[in-house]
C-alpha cells in the first residue's frame, strides 16, 4: 500500500510539475511580448537617399546610448504614407501605424488640425525656440508643438556656370536677380547653347509657391483656411511670369520626378530653381563636379516685399499617439531634436540641412564644398533660411494647387488672368470649409 | 535458486495473469495512441487541404481582380489618343505646346493610374519617340526608362497582344527589390503598328499580401513563373530561384488534376497545392510542412505522456487486483498441495474471496468426508481380518484329529491305557482352548499349556526325538498373547526342520522387558540358506502352505501381529543352513483385564 502512495504521489508530482511548467513559459513569453512592444518603434519615411539615411544616422547615434531600443525604419513613397495615414486615422484604428512619421510641411496642419489627438504633444520634449522660426508655424497647433523640424526647404538657384558664361553672364552679374532678369538670362541661354533654362512639370507648381512665399504670401490668407487667390497680387505677378518664361520656350518640361532629375543631370538646363534638397541629386552627377553654383533666388520685380529668399518642401517629424509614443517622442528629441553633432553628421554624410539653430555654429556648416567650385554652400543656405517670410500653410496647399494647375493650363492656353484667378477662388472656397 | 523457483512456482497464476493484463494494457494503450494520433493526422491534413484548396481558389480571385484592373488599365490607355499623341509626336519647340502635352498626358495616366492605385502599383509609359512618364513611382519604383532598357521590353515585343508578367530586380541602396512588372505593347488598333509600352509595376511587398493573410510558419505560398522562377513568396529568400522541381510538380498537379500531392522538398514532407494562373501563366503552390503543422495542432508528447501515465496508474490497479485476487489462490494451492504429507489431515485456512472460501470449505469438507470414510474402511477392514481369524482359528484341521485318533486308537490297541488317556485328555484340553474359547488372545500360561498339549500329541504320534522344552521368564506368564500364536511355529519345526536331522530339540523362549513381550522358538534342526528363507518367506505370502493344525499358518501370524498392535511388532526370522532356525516374535506387554474385546482396533 506503501508503494502504491509513494507511486501516486510521484505521478502528481509529475504532473503538477510540467503543468507549472508550461504556465511559467507562456508567462515569460507574454511578458517578454509587452516589453518588446514599448521597447520596439516603427518609423515611416520617404526618400532613401535623404529621409531614410538622416534616420539611420539618427537610430545609430540613438542605439549608441539606448542599445535596448529597437528601431524599424520602413520606407514608403511620400503619396502612400499620406494615404495609410489618412485611412488609419480615418477608421480610428492606430493598428498598422507607425510610432513616428515624417510629414511634409504644407500638408502637417491638414493632419494636425484633423486629428489633434493622434498625434502627441511634444512641448515638453523639445524647445520651438531652438529652431528655425518658419519651421514652428507648420508643426504646431492651438498653441502646441507636434512636430521635431526636421529639414529646411530653404530655396537656391542651382546654375551651369558653364552655360551661363557661354551666353555671356558671370555669376556675380545674376547674383539678386529678379524673375524677369530671369527670363531674359533663359533666352540668352537658350540662344548661346541651345540649353532650357529650367525644367517644369505641368503638374507641380513649386516655382509659384517658391515665389509667392518670397513675398509672404500664399494660397490661403494668415487664418489658414481662407482662399486667398483672387486679389492675390504676389500670386499674379507669379502667374504672369510664369507664363512668361513658358512663351519665351526655354522651359523643358518634365513630367515625373525621374524626368526632372535626368534633365539636371544629363546637362538639359542650366539652372533649378529649387529646395536645398536637391544638392545630392544634383552632385550624384559627379562629372559635373565644378560646373555648378547655387545663388540666391530670384524674386518678384514688381511685388514690393519680395526677398532673395523663399522655401520648397522641407518636413518634420511627428510622433503618433499610440503605445511606445514615449519612445518614439524620447528618440526624436534626443536626435532631431537637440543633438547639434548629430546634425554635422547629417550633413556631410547625407547634405540634409536641419533647421535647429545651434547646429548651424557647427563644423560642417561652414564647410566649403568642392563640387560647388568650393563656394559655402551650407552657409549661404543658413543665412537665407533666417530670411525666409514666415506664411501659414494651411490645411489645403495641395487641393489649392490642383485646381491652379488646371486653371494655369487654362491660362496658358488664353483665358484672362483675372478670370483665371476668380474662377480658381470660387473652386476653392467651394471645396474648403 | 530452487527455493525461487518454488515461490514462483505458486505466483505461476499471477504471473501469467499480470503479464497477459500488462502486455494487453500496453498494447492497448499503444494501438489506441497511434490510432488517435494517425486519425486526428489524416483528419486534419484532409481538412486542412480542403480548407487550403478554397484558400486557394480565394487567392486566385484576388489575382484576378489585380489582372481585371491591369486589363482595364491597359485597354484604356491603349484607346487612350492623348496618350498614342504623347508617344507619337515629335516634340515641339514651343514650351506651352509640350506643357500643353505633357499635362494631358498626365490627366490620362492619373485616370489609368486609379483604376490600380488600390493594389499601389505604378504605372510607366514609354513611346517610341522617346518620351516618357512614370506614375506614382517616385523613387520606389523603376522608371520607365529603366524598363524600357530591361529584356522585359523584348520579352514583351515576342508577343505584343499579351498582357505579361515578370519579375524585375530594383537595385537599391540595401540589396535587390523584387517588383512585379506586367508589360504591354501599345499598337495601332488597325495597322498593329507598335507605338510603346506600358509598365504596371507593383512591389513584391505589396504583391504578397494577395496571399500573405493565409500562410503561416509551416504553410507557404510560393508562385513561380511558366520557366520555374519564384516570383513572390512569403519566403522572401526564394524570390528569383529557379525551381525546377517545384515547376514539374506543379504541372503534375494541374495536368492530372490533382487535389492535393505528397512531395518531398528540402528533406522535408510537404503538402502541396497548386493552381495554375492562366492570366498570368504563373503557378500558385502552396506548400504545407506536414511535420510543423501537425507539430502545432496535435501536442504528440502530451499524449504520449498522458497515455503513459495512464498505462503507468492502470498497471499499478492491475498489480494490485490481480495480486489480491490470486493471493488467497495461491495461498490454497500451496496449502492443499501438502495434502498428501498428513493422512488427508492438512486442513486449510478458509479466507479471501467469497470464491476462495467455497472452495476452501468444500476442500474442508471432502477432506472431513475422506478421513470418515477411511477411517470407516480401515475398521471395516480390522472387523473383516478379524472375522478370518476367528474362522480361520476355529477351523481344526480333521486330519489332525483323524491321526490323533488314529493314534489314540493303536495306543489302546498296545494297551498303553495311560497314554491313550492322557492323549485323548491333551486333545480335549487343545479343542477346548481353541475351538470353545471364543476370546481372541489367551494369557502365555495358557498358550503355554496349548503348546505343551499339542507337543504331547505329535510326540505319541511321532515319537519322541524332536524334544521341546519352555523356558518362561518369571512374571510374564499373565501376559496376553493372541490365541494359536507360537503353535505354527513349532508345527512347521516338527514337519521341516529335521529332515535330514533325525533328532534334535525345540526351544521355546518367553521373556519381557519393559515395553515388549518377546517370544522365541529356536530349533537346532536343518536351517535354512538365503535360497530357502527367501522362499519360505514368499511361500508365506502364497499362503499355499497346507497348515496340519488349524487355518492359521506361519505366515499371517506377522501380519496378524502387525494389525493387531501395529508396526513396530511382529515377526522374524533368522536361519543358517545346518545350524537351525530362530523364530522371534515380539508383541506388546498385554495384562489380562476382565473383558475379551479389551484389545480392539488401534485408531
Amino acid at each position: 500500500m506503501k508503494k502504491v502512495m509513494v507511486l501516486l504521489l510521484t505521478c502528481m508530482i509529475l504532473l503538477t510539475a510540467c503543468s507549472s511548467g508550461g504556465k511559467d513559459k507562456e508567462q515569460a513569453a507574454s511578458g517578454g511580448g509587452g516589453d518588446a512592444k514599448s521597447k520596439e518603434i516603427t518609423i515611416w519615411a520617404w526618400d532613401p537617399k535623404f529621409n531614410i539615411a538622416a534616420l539611420d544616422i539618427a537610430k545609430e547615434a540613438y542605439n549608441a546610448k539606448h542599445p535596448d531600443v529597437k528601431i524599424n525604419i520602413v520606407e514608403f513613397a511620400q503619396a502612400d504614407i499620406i494615404q495609410k495615414l489618412n485611412t488609419g486615422l480615418n477608421s480610428g484604428t492606430t493598428k498598422g501605424l507607425p510610432n513616428a512619421v515624417l510629414i511634409e510641411d504644407y500638408r502637417a496642419q491638414g493632419f494636425l488640425q484633423a486629428y489633434p489627438d493622434s498625434f502627441a504633444d511634444l512641448s515638453g520634449k523639445i524647445k520651438p525656440e531652438n529652431f528655425a522660426e518658419y519651421k514652428i508655424g507648420p508643426t504646431s497647433y492651438d498653441g502646441k508643438q507636434y512636430g521635431v523640424p526636421f529639414d529646411t526647404g530653404v530655396a537656391g538657384l542651382y546654375v551651369r556656370k558653364d552655360y551661363i558664361e557661354q551666353a555671356g553672364y558671370t555669376l556675380d552679374d545674376l547674383q539678386n536677380m529678379d524673375w524677369k532678369q530671369y527670363i531674359e538670362l533663359g533666352k540668352k541661354v537658350k540662344e548661346k547653347t541651345g540649353k532650357d533654362i529650367i525644367s517644369l512639370d505641368p503638374n507641380d507648381l513649386g516655382i509659384l509657391r517658391m515665389m509667392i512665399q518670397s513675398a509672404g504670401s500664399w494660397y490661403l490668407k494668415g487664418d489658414g483656411t481662407t482662399p486667398d487667390l483672387k486679389d492675390n497680387a504676389a500670386l499674379k505677378e507669379a502667374f504672369t511670369l510664369y507664363k512668361e518664361l513658358m512663351q519665351s520656350n526655354t522651359v523643358k518640361v518634365n513630367a515625373d520626378w525621374s524626368q526632372f532629375i535626368a534633365s539636371i543631370n544629363n546637362g538639359d538646363v542650366a539652372t533649378v530653381p529649387t529646395g536645398n534638397w536637391i544638392t545630392p541629386s544634383v552632385k550624384a552627377e559627379a562629372s559635373q563636379a565644378g560646373q555648378w553654383a547655387i545663388l540666391p533666388m530670384p524674386k518678384l520685380p514688381e511685388t514690393p516685399n519680395s526677398v532673395h529668399a523663399t522655401n520648397l518642401g522641407g518636413s518634420s517629424w511627428y510622433v503618433m499617439n499610440i503605445p511606445g509614443s514615449d519612445t518614439a517622442a524620447d528618440f526624436l528629441a534626443e536626435t532631431f531634436g537637440s543633438n547639434a553633432d548629430m546634425y554635422q553628421t547629417l550633413l556631410t554624410k547625407v547634405g540634409a540641412i536641419g533647421t535647429l539653430k545651434e547646429a548651424a555654429k557647427g563644423e560642417a556648416y561652414t564647410k566649403p564644398d568642392d563640387f560647388f567650385g568650393g563656394q559655402q554652400t551650407v552657409s549661404d543656405f543658413s543665412k537665407w533660411t533666417a530670411e525666409i517670410p514666415k506664411v501659414n500653410y494651411g490645411t489645403s496647399t495641395y487641393a489649392i494647387e490642383d485646381i491652379l494647375v488646371v486653371e494655369m493650363q487654362n491660362y496658358l492656353n488664353g483665358k484672362s488672368l483675372d478670370q483665371v484667378l476668380s474662377d480658381a477662388q470660387s473652386q476653392a472656397e467651394a471645396q474648403i470649409k | 535458486m530452487k527455493a525461487l523457483f518454488e515461490r514462483l512456482k505458486f505466483h505461476g497464476l499471477f504471473i501469467k495473469m499480470f503479464a497477459v493484463m500488462f502486455v494487453s494494457i500496453i498494447a492497448i494503450a499503444a494501438s489506441v495512441a497511434w490510432t488517435n494520433l494517425r486519425m486526428t493526422e489524416k483528419l486534419f491534413l484532409d481538412t486542412f487541404s480542403i480548407t487550403n484548396s478554397k484558400v486557394m481558389n480565394q487567392v486566385k480571385n484576388n489575382f484576378e481582380s489585380f489582372h481585371y484592373s491591369n486589363v482595364l488599365a491597359a485597354i484604356t490607355a491603349q484607346q487612350s489618343g492623348t496618350l498614342k499623341t504623347f508617344l507619337t509626336d515629335k516634340g515641339s519647340d514651343e514650351s506651352i505646346k509640350e506643357m500643353n502635352a505633357y499635362y494631358g498626358m498626365t490627366q490620362q495616366m492619373r485616370k489609368i493610374q486609379s483604376t490600380v492605385d488600390a493594389y499601389s502599383a505604378g504605372i510607366a509609359i514609354v513611346g517610341k519617340n522617346g518620351r516618357n512618364y512614370s506614375g506614382n513611382s517616385y523613387l520606389t519604383k523603376p522608371n520607365a526608362r529603366e524598363l524600357y532598357a530591361s529584356p522585359l521590353t523584348k520579352e514583351a515585343e515576342a508577343s505584343p497582344g499579351k498582357l505579361m508578367y515578370h519579375l524585375y530586380k530594383v537595385k537599391g541602396e540595401d540589396g535587390q527589390k523584387p517588383v512585379i512588372v506586367a508589360t504591354k505593347v501599345l499598337q495601332e488598333t488597325t495597322t498593329d503598328q507598335e507605338y510603346g509600352m506600358l509598365y504596371i509595376t507593383i512591389d513584391e511587398n505589396d504583391f504578397k499580401p494577395f496571399y500573405s493573410s493565409f500562410t503561416s510558419e509551416g504553410n507557404d505560398v510560393v508562385i513561380i513563373d511558366g520557366s520555374g522562377t519564384v516570383i513572390s513568396s512569403n519566403h522572401s529568400s526564394l524570390i528569383g530561384s529557379q525551381n525546377a522541381q517545384l515547376l514539374s510538380y506543379a504541372q503534375d498537379i494541374q495536368d492530372q488534376g490533382l487535389h492535393v500531392k505528397k512531395v518531398k522538398m528540402m528533406g522535408k514532407d510537404e503538402l502541396m497545392l497548386a493552381q495554375y494562373l492562366p492570366s498570368y501563366n504563373f503557378y500558385l503552390v502552396n506548400m504545407i510542412d506536414q511535420q510543423q503543422v501537425l507539430g502545432q495542432m496535435v501536442n504528440t508528447k502530451s499524449i504520449v505522456l498522458l497515455v503513459l501515465v495512464i498505462v503507468l496508474v492502470a498497471l499499478v490497479v492491475v498489480f494490485l487486483i490481480s495480486r489480491k485476487m490470486t493471493r488467497s489462490l495461491t495461498l490454497l494451492s500451496r496449502q492443499m498441495s501438502k495434502v498428501t504429507s498428513r493422512n488427508f489431515h492438512n486442513y486449510v485456512n478458509v479466507g479471501g474471496g467469497y470464491e476462495i472460501r467455497q472452495l476452501g470449505e468444500a476442500y474442508n469438507y471432502m477432506l472431513d468426508e475422506v478421513n470418515d470414510y477411511v477411517s470407516r474402511l480401515v475398521h471395516t477392514q480390522q472387523e473383516q481380518r478379524k472375522a478370518e481369524l476367528a474362522a480361520l482359528q476355529q477351523q481344526i484341521n480333521p486330519h489332525f484329529l483323524y491321526n490323533t485318533l488314529a493314534s489314540v486308537k493303536f495306543l489302546v490297541q498296545q494297551d498303553s491305557k495311560d497314554k491313550a488317556v492322557d492323549t485323548i485328555h491333551a486333545l480335549i484340553s487343545l479343542l477346548q482352548n481353541t475351538i470353545s474359547n471364543v476370546s481372541e488372545t489367551i494369557t502365555v500360561e495358557l498358550e503355554l499349556v496349548n503348546l505343551k498339549h499339542y507337543v504331547f500329541i505329535n510326540h505319541v504320534r511321532y515319537g519322541e526325538r524332536i524334544r521341546v522344552s519352555y523356558f518362561v521368564a518369571p512374571g510374564c506368564s499373565t501376559y496376553q498373547v493372541p490365541k494359536l500364536m507360537i503353535q505354527p511355529f513349532i508345527e512347521n519345526a516338527f514337519f521341516h526342520a529335521f529332515n535330514e536331522r533325525a533328532e534334535g530339540f525345540i526351544h521355546v523362549l518367553i521373556s519381557c522387558d519393559a515395553r515388549k513381550l518377546v517370544c522365541e522358538v529356536v530349533d537346532n534342526g536343518d536351517g535354512m540358506d538365503m535360497k530357502q528363507l527367501e522362499r519360505a518367506k514368499d511361500k508365506k505370502k502364497q499362503k499355499k502352505s497346507r497348515q496340519l493344525f488349524s487355518g492359521i499358518g506361519v505366515a499371517n501370524v506377522h501380519d496378524r501381529i502387525r494389525l493387531l498392535y501395529g508396526e513396530e511388532y511382529g515377526v522374524s526370522i533368522t536361519s543358517q543352513k545346518g545350524e537351525g532356525t530362530k523364530v522371534r516374535i515380539t508383541l506388546p506387554l498385554i495384562e489380562a483385564q476382565g473383558s475379551d474385546t479389551e484389545h480392539g482396533i488401534k485408531p
